[in-house]
């Protein structure tokens, strides 16, 4: 019969895609995570990054649940936890295991680059556990256990500063990394990596800095001499002017042209006050040639209320990534804290104001202005080191929300009022992804248990003021 | 090759015997009830083998003995035995009324009586379908078929959801298999995902809407496994067998329709709105009282101007006497540019936007028989309008059939079915903007009159909108969220075109009495073509997109049919086939990328950014089977079934691609025991099924996706959904018990099924933690069972010559129950909404809760306030806050008939499951509902401020606080209030729905016989969706749904009902 004599012929082979590839370089994975780890960190759309609500940097014209500190509405934690997880480090760890197995990749070029994609998953892995704590970390990525446990927080963090002693270790320059076409940050620049790393490991120790001195301490210590000296050893992705290349915010604010953000009245009103010199890069004037900031939570009128400057939502606006401003600001707060870094805490912070001011399109003179103002000048502005730090931190951090959310919970300054009608406290951490209770409910429960609770107000094991 | 001898020898004995003394018979066979000729009836004299057939025009002429016994037999009317005393015999048959004795076609193709099916089938004549002229022929069966769930969206050319006894699968698909003259017509939604999901897109419809409902002679609905196992894994869901219609008497025919109806919205299904407040987010704005304040007029004075870009009311309390500024004071060509209006609530709400629906129907059908064969040409043109502006869906369908006797032995068919459907502006869905009914539902600001809107934009066809974003400056003069409602329709608009062929061509070979061998070749092809457009000038990117896609499917069936009479007391009718079933999908979806370079041109190198790559899909696919089954049938009582299948797919890996099905039915036919007046047949049936069913296409392996370059940087990105190459082929095991009696002649009688059905080994993309690095992974996981009782009963309370009255009753109810999911985990979402609801398999539950946030509850079942007064939310999203499975479902159609004057209608009833409203979710928030205004407990207006006086707003939510106490916290009503827990937006989806009306005339034939070739002429008025009159749900009608697919039970931006009231007129020469 018919089937009979078909049935000799292998039909599975139809079963084949033969539009999508099952195999591929290694290039293009890493430049996919970098760009999705790089948007998420960008956006400021309600449905993915919600952080500039959360630091005050802006407000919205409408829709308040996420900036009344509602997350769970629109599910963000379960948007940024898989965004991690799925966008950018399964593609990091796979582009490594492709880098691994590659038998034609010179020894030099290969070590490079198992250490750029590991920097970057240490990257990676930090946002993840300073937004959640304890996290799925030994056991995640490995599709042969589909229920993953959550490690202690602590613990993942002291081994993502392990991890990057060992790539700095790696790291040489004299060989090439990835192309300057696959790395996009970095723009294949091994020695910038080596900045980068250094500077990330400084971050990562000074978040410890108030429950475990002596790793900070010596994470600090190790990095200051490597960590970036300059704003050329910055690492910032250029986004391109045509999409779909383009900054996400261009995205959420021109293409969608929804008139939805607006510059929060809390950074409004602190750049007035001291005549920053950043304000017009910041902030745009109302539709009568003012700069109002809008209320947190509340609805704001367009009309009336200052939007973003054109500048930092232009389709080519650059993301930083990695720069010398905060690494100044670490490492005058590393001096305040009794660590053995070079020079002074006046002077580190006078560079980091500096170079966040030139960054943005200011001039050294306006900078010097600034700074000799006695409510900016380290001297005389009010309030203790952390204070000071911390307030010029928050306003350099724009357009950088989530650092600016940790440095917040880590240095307690500038102390944010929550919305009247906010949905609950300050928030110090995300809930869990509510479908983790579903997918992974046994080790979700016992995660919840000990950070002393799956809430938003739960303080991170680091975050002890 | 003895016993063949022996045959031959004792035909020989017979003819020569015969011979001997035989004489010519001949005559017309004729139906009693209309007096024409039947052609093929079966002439036989009785106790020989010696029969003939009658010809097209019903005469026949056999040779037979003196005093030979002729006995008359035809599918459909009762046999008959005539001595043959004279030379001449005329016959006329009865119609065989009583149903038990029904022929229906059963899978395959075969003809069975119903009294010895062994399995729940259910049968609905052509004409059922067509009374109220019902485009989508899936959709006229609602109500009609007990187990048989139908639900259909109100869009004009939507999908329609057909399935049978609960869904069986978890992910997969549940639709019910097509079957038209044995030719498998695909079924499938080709809606996109996020169209599903309620993210915006449109409903395309099903492909079952290709299939003319004028051609149907018949629908047969195979319930059970056990009835369709023959088909395979796609039987599983069930199958509805079309019969189309074929000429039954010499001569030709033809029918002629024409008709026209209008539809317009129920009231019932749209919202209403709060009269007293306007735009606003209960904001003092600039002016204190609601209003912005701008300088309009250029002359320095700030003047009030209505927050335009606020898409809410919950804002200034409307009066009369107060002027201000509204959208329109910004629109040069307005009659009130630069002038104030009073502030009011719209003379004309969103209700307004609706218009008539025009739908006119005409067809043409023509059919001839002669006694070498048939032909049947039928042409079919429906031209709908919707209730929507620019909303159209123009089907032509043109049938061929045909049928020829080579020789005595040798017939060959063909049919074809050639359909068009042409789209154009169906209606948006779900979350959208392009839905203009998210935003009458869910953003609307009363103030806005939508006839001034309609004015507006025809001014000068552009979008002047009155959610201007900032109306103090030119460049603020955009729509902020909301485009003008008639520039949405006339300038959004999708646009499509499905063109498809459908039909087989087969031979029939009869080899011997009891041997027929049927080749078959059956194709189903079809293109379509989906162009979606948002014009430069609309609020978001302007774009262009198309999707392009490639269907077919071709079988090859080789199938032989037994059927002989073993013995005096045995029957023995066994099949043995053969099938090669190829499909091929190719797909490719092109759009633009940030915007148009030049308006109003719709082509994909108008894109103003670097194309994304295009997406392309090519899913080739073959099933080879084979497969047999043998009725034993033992003196007219006792029936035993068993069939046996094995299918080979390409979609499974090869050591594990091959899978069996087999099912062992019986049936026992007990009145045939019972000597009684009063019982006219009692049948009890049994049966026992298990079926297996493939993978999805492409779901063994994992495949990278290549993403659109960022610059000149190549970007790849890895799985999200992994593949599994140890995938087996999941299973479902059904048990069917039926009893099916019928008394008094006929005249009242029942149809009772119980089932249980569990499907096992689904093959599903577990969805799992992302800390895996992935979203889900294909497994073998999940058990669904199904429990249900069918119900089919029909009586005719009243019969005689001029008056009759039937009724029957159709009722299902289904209970589903979710055995097992993969490992420990106790739920797999189905798809996820908007606001954290979604639709879940939920472990030890019925198939499709809906989950999100609820109360917090005490331990007396007190809702718990919180210090501020409000009510205490749980943080999780997980709580079973519905259920989408209704109770049960059922349908009564009653029909009268008095002379030549019909009268029928349907009551169509769904009892329980649930609905989640985002509509109603929204209404609240923005306070467009009217609910959200009225006075509260002291007698004041609940959105006044709360002043803890007499005086005083707000209102005091009923509950307990967390120490028990009863609540006394007043607080505010605004639009900053927290929204109540999504839970309360979950609604009772139950309806009692007259589903159709009509009434029907046929002009006598005595006013027609001078009418030349006019034979009859039926004229009918008849009305659809005329009267909802029961529902739960406020302001929707609860069974509209986004899609048919698995994702159903939430509604957003919901289109009202359309109730039809149309005229048709049928001609037949």
């Amino acid at each position: 019969m018919l089937s009979l004599a078909a049935c000799k012929k292998d039909i599975s082979s139809l079963n084949t895609d033969t539009k999508n590839p099952p195999v591929v370089p290694a290039g293009p994975l890493f430049s996919f995570a970098t760009k999705a780890y790089v948007d998420a960190m960008t956006s400021a759309s309600v449905n993915v990054n919600v952080f500039r609500f959360t630091v005050s940097h802006w407000a919205m014209t409408t829709y308040q649940d996420e900036a009344r500190y509602d997350f769970t509405t629109r599910t963000i934690p379960q948007i940024w936890f898989r965004t991690m997880y799925t966008d950018v480090l399964r593609n990091l760890n796979n582009s490594a295991e492709l880098v691994a197995a590659d038998p034609l990749l010179a020894a030099g070029v290969k070590a490079n680059q198992l250490a750029i994609l590991d920097i970057m998953q240490v990257a990676t892995y930090s946002t993840l556990v300073n937004t959640f704590g304890n996290i799925p970390y030994s056991e995640g990525l490995d599709k042969g256990n589909l229920f993953p446990k959550y490690d202690d927080a602590k613990t993942v963090s002291l081994d993502l500063i392990k991890r990057l002693g060992n790539d700095i270790t790696k790291l040489n320059a004299a060989s090439d990394g990835f192309s300057a076409t696959a790395d996009i940050i970095n723009k294949g620049s091994v020695a910038k990596w080596i900045k980068f790393a250094n500077t990330l490991r400084m971050q990562q120790g000074l978040i410890l800095a108030d429950v475990d001195d002596a790793t900070a301490r010596a994470a600090v210590q190790a990095s200051d001499a490597g960590a970036i000296s300059s704003a050329a050893e910055n690492s910032i992705f250029n986004y391109l002017t045509g999409a779909p290349s383009q900054n996400p915010l261009f995205v959420d604010i021109v293409t969608e042209a929804r008139g939805d953000y607006v510059v929060a009245e809390d950074l409004m009103n602190k750049l007035l006050a001291l005549s920053d010199p950043r304000l017009p890069q910041y902030a745009a004037k109302n539709s009568v040639g003012v700069y109002v900031g809008g209320v947190v939570g509340s609805g704001n009128t367009l009309s009336i209320i200052s939007e973003p400057a054109p500048k930092v939502y232009a389709a080519d606006a650059p993301s930083v990534v990695m720069d010398y401003v905060e690494t100044e600001f670490y490492r005058a707060e590393a001096v305040e804290r009794g660590y053995a870094v070079a020079g002074s805490a006046e002077g580190h912070y006078k560079n980091a104001i500096t170079a966040s001011i030139l960054f943005w399109g200011g001039t050294a003179e306006e900078a010097a202005a600034y700074l000799a103002q006695p409510a900016v000048a380290y001297a005389t502005a009010t309030g203790t080191w952390k204070e000071k730090i911390g307030t010029q931190k928050w306003i350099a951090l724009y357009s950088r929300p989530f650092n600016g959310w940790t440095e917040m919970r880590r240095l307690d300054f500038p102390k944010i009022t929550p919305p009247a009608s906010a949905t609950s406290a300050y928030p110090t951490r995300f809930t869990y992804p509510s479908n983790e209770q579903q997918l992974n409910g046994t080790n979700y429960a016992a995660a919840a248990a000990a950070i002393g609770g799956d809430k938003q107000t739960t303080k991170l094991f680091w975050d002890k003021f | 090759m003895k016993k063949l001898l022996q045959s031959l020898f004792v035909l020989l004995f017979v003819a020569v015997s015969a011979m001997a003394q035989e004489r010519t018979i001949s005559g017309t066979v004729t139906a009693q009830e209309d007096g024409l000729p039947l052609p093929g009836v079966s002439v036989k004299i009785k106790g020989t083998q010696i029969a003939t057939s009658t010809a097209g025009n019903g005469k026949f002429t056999i040779r037979a003995g003196s005093n030979a016994v002729l006995v008359f037999t035809f599918i459909g009317y009762l046999p008959k035995e005539v001595t043959a005393g004279a030379n001449a015999v005329n016959v006329s048959l009865v119609a065989d009324n009583q149903q038990l004795n029904e022929v229906v076609v059963t899978a395959m193709g075969q003809l069975r009586t119903k009294n010895s099916l062994p399995y729940a089938a259910q049968q609905v004549k052509g004409d059922e379908l067509t009374q109220t002229r019902t485009a989508n022929a899936a959709s006229a069966l609602s109500g009609k078929v007990s187990g048989l769930q139908i639900i259909q969206g109100n869009a004009i050319g939507g999908s329609t959801n057909v399935v049978i006894r609960g869904n069986k699968s978890l992910l997969g698909n549940n639709q019910a298999l097509f079957v038209v003259d044995g030719v498998p017509v695909d079924n499938s939604t080709n809606n996109s995902a996020d169209q599903k999901k309620g993210r915006g897109g449109y409903d395309y419809g099903n492909a079952a809407a290709d299939i003319n409902p004028d051609d149907i002679e018949s629908v047969n609905v195979l319930k059970g496994a056990a009835a369709s196992a023959l088909y395979g894994s796609r039987g599983a869901n069930g199958v509805v067998m079309i019969t189309t219609k074929s000429r039954k008497q010499g001569g030709m025919g033809i029918t002629v329709n024409t008709g026209l109806s209008i539809g317009s919205i129920d009231k019932k299904t749209f919202p209403k709105y709060q009269q007293e407040y306007g735009a606003g987010y209960s904001k003092p704005y600039e002016s204190g009282d609601g209003f912005l304040l701008i300088d309009v007029l250029g002359n320095g004075v700030k003047e009030k101007v209505v927050p335009t870009g606020e898409d809410a009311s919950f804002g200034a309390k409307f009066d009369p006497n107060l002027l201000v500024y509204q959208w329109d004071a910004f629109d040069p060509l307005s009659p009130n540019y630069h002038k104030k209006t009073p502030w009011v609530a719209a003379a004309n709400g969103p209700a307004s936007f609706y218009e008539t629906a025009i739908s006119n129907s005409n067809s043409i059908m023509l059919d001839g028989s002669t006694d070498k064969g048939t032909i049947k040409i039928g042409y079919s043109r429906n031209d709908e309008r919707g209730t929507l502006p620019n909303s159209r869906v123009l089907k032509n369908i043109v049938n061929f059939g045909g049928t020829y006797k080579i020789t005595d032995r040798l017939t060959a068919s063909a049919t074809a079915n050639f359909s068009k459907i042409d789209g154009k502006g169906r209606y948006g869905s779900g979350y959208s903007g392009l839905n203009v009914n998210q935003n009458f539902r869910q953003w609307y600001q009363t103030n806005v009159d939508i006839q001034d809107q309609k004015s507006a934009y025809f001014r000068e066809n552009k979008n002047v909108t009155w959610n201007w974003a900032d109306p103090s400056k030119p460049s603020g003069l955009v729509a902020k969220y909301t485009d003008n409602y008639y520039w949405t329709r006339y300038q959004n608009y999708e646009n499509d075109t499905r063109t498809r062929i459908f039909g087989n061509a087969s031979v029939n070979y009869k080899a011997t009495d009891w041997l027929n061998i049927l080749g078959r070749v059956t194709l189903d092809t079809y293109s379509e073509h989906q162009e979606e457009r948002v014009a430069v000038g609309s609020n978001g990117a302007a774009s262009y997109s198309r999707q392009d896609r490639t269907f077919n499917e071709t079988n090859y069936d080789l199938i032989a049919n037994f059927d002989k009479n073993l013995s005096k007391d045995f029957n023995l009718k066994a099949l043995l086939g053969t099938n090669i079933r190829k499909s091929e999908l190719n797909g490719i979806y092109n759009t633009t990328n940030g915007g148009l370079i030049v308006p109003n041109l719709y082509s994909i190198s108008n894109s103003v950014g670097a194309l994304a790559a295009p997406i392309e899909n090519f899913e080739p696919k073959e099933v080879d089977g084979y497969f047999g089954g043998v009725t034993l049938g033992y003196r007219e009582f006792l029936t035993f079934d068993a069939t046996f299948r094995r299918d080979r797919s390409s979609t499974l890996p090869v050591s594990n691609n091959t899978y069996n099905y087999y099912s062992l039915a019986g049936s026992w036919l007990f009145s045939k025991h019972i000597n009684a007046d009063w019982l006219s047949s009692g049948k009890l049936r049994i049966n026992h099924a298990t079926v297996g069913n493939d993978a999805p296409w492409g779901k063994t392996l994992s495949v990278y996706k290549v993403e659109n370059q960022f610059g000149s940087t190549p970007v790849v990105s890895y799985p999200k959904i992994l593949g599994n190459p140890l995938l087996k082929p999941e299973t479902t095991i059904s048990t069917e018990y039926g009893l099916d009696m019928s008394f008094l002649k006929g005249r009242v009688g029942f149809d009772a099924t119980y089932y249980t059905t569990k499907t096992k080994d689904q093959i599903v993309p577990v969805a799992v933690s992302p800390a895996t690095g992935f979203n889900s992974i294909y497994l073998n996981a999940g058990t669904i069972q199904n429990k249900g009782v069918e119900l089919s009963a029909y009586g005719t309370p009243i019969k005689t010559n001029d008056f009759n009255w039937t009724i029957n009753v159709n009722w299902t109810k289904n209970q589903s129950k979710v055995l097992e999911l993969f490992g420990d985990s106790k739920n797999l979402q189905i798809e996820s909404f908007n606001s954290g609801v979604s639709l879940n398999a939920t472990l030890g539950q019925p198939y499709g809760t809906i989950q999100g946030k609820t109360y917090l509850f005490n331990d007396q079942g007190q809702k718990i306030v919180n210090e501020d007064g409000y009510y205490d939310q749980t943080t999780s999203t997980s709580n079973v806050i519905g259920n989408i499975n209704p109770d049960w479902i059922g349908g009564i159609y009653n029909k009268f008939r008095y002379k030549n004057l019909t009268f029928g209608f349907l009551i169509d009833i769904r009892k329980g499951g649930d609905v989640w409203s985002l509509d109603q979710f929204y209404a609240t928030y923005t306070g467009i509902s009217p609910t959200t205004v009225g006075l509260n407990d002291l007698g004041n207006p609940v959105r006044n401020p709360v002043t803890n006086d007499s005086k005083s707003g707000g209102l005091i939510y009923p509950g307990v606080t967390a120490d028990g106490k009863v609540n006394t916290k007043r607080v505010a009503y605004n639009a900053d209030s927290p929204r109540l827990p999504v839970s309360d937006y979950s609604y009772d989806a139950g309806y009692i729905k007259l589903r159709e009306a009509s009434l029907g005339y046929s002009l006598p034939k005595s006013m027609i016989k001078n009418w030349g070739p006019v034979k009859g002429v039926d004229l009918s008025v008849y009305g659809r969706n005329l009267w909802i009159i029961h529902k739960n749900l406020p302001d929707a009608d609860p069974e509209e749904n986004l899609s048919s697919g698995n994702v159903q039970g939430f509604q957003s931006g919901a289109y009202p009902t359309t109730r039809i009231i149309g005229f048709n007129a049928k001609l037949s020469f």
